[in-house]
């Protein structure tokens, strides 16, 4: 997961790398992530998300689609 | 003491070495540090991995290549907290260490293809909002995959 100025230079590095253009987040969306993955990470109460509660968490920030799906086999 | 107390208790002493020290333990230190034989930690770090909670390093499994959002080794991802400074494992983890932590943040990042500096900051419990972006090149499905190019 890279971070990257604009647009412009993802398009750039995915022709480069040959890798295909996948979604793009913008960084309060990268925040939300973090604090739902790690706010309680030195506790003893913290877990990684379940595979449903991170389809849940995604679609909360808009990213939606199998994309985010740790159960889809769409990509396989 | 059951495997999951056990592991509890592994994983704790793993981040709170390395929210002291900036720098993740290897297996022989959490013994030390808890107590316990250095087979009990190795079994702790399979189960942890097992559970998608840590990578061991994929040559030497006394070490952790990666307690997320900290890196074992260093990235292009350095993250300045708390007058120390931590490597992050990807962009997201930059911010994972400000939301671990509960504190201020600066990394120094780049751009992903051009190199160009690129500066994320955390204050008050806030990212610094600026227009870059993050691109997840991989679906979530295969995260684990290959954590290490994810």
């Amino acid at each position: 997961m890279l971070l990257f100025r604009s647009e412009e230079t993802v398009n750039a590095w995915c022709m480069a790398h040959n890798i295909p253009r996948r979604p793009l987040v913008n960084l309060e969306q990268l925040w939300q992530l973090a604090l739902h993955w790690y706010a309680k990470r030195l506790t003893v109460e913290s877990r990684r998300p379940g595979p449903d509660e991170m389809v849940s968490i995604f679609n909360s920030l808009g990213l939606t689609g199998p994309f985010w799906d740790q159960k889809s086999d769409r990509w396989k | 003491m059951s495997g999951d107390d056990l592991d509890v208790k592994v994983k704790l002493a793993i981040y709170e070495i390395t929210a002291d020290s900036s720098r993740i333990p290897n297996s022989s230190e959490i013994a030390r540090k808890i107590d316990i034989h250095e087979s009990e930690v190795l079994r702790a770090f399979a189960r942890l991995h097992a559970q998608r909670l840590l990578l061991p390093e994929p040559a030497d499994p006394r070490r952790i290549r990666m307690a997320p959002p900290f890196s074992g080794v260093a990235t292009s991802f350095p993250v300045e907290a708390n007058g120390k400074q931590y490597y992050a494992n990807c962009v997201w983890d930059a911010y994972g260490i400000a939301a671990a932590l509960h504190c201020d943040v600066i990394s120094h990042a780049s751009d992903g293809h051009t190199g160009e500096p690129l500066t994320l900051e955390v204050k008050n419990d806030r990212p610094v909002l600026k227009p870059y972006i993050a691109h997840f090149a991989v679906p979530t499905a295969h995260w684990w995959d290959d954590l290490i190019f994810t």
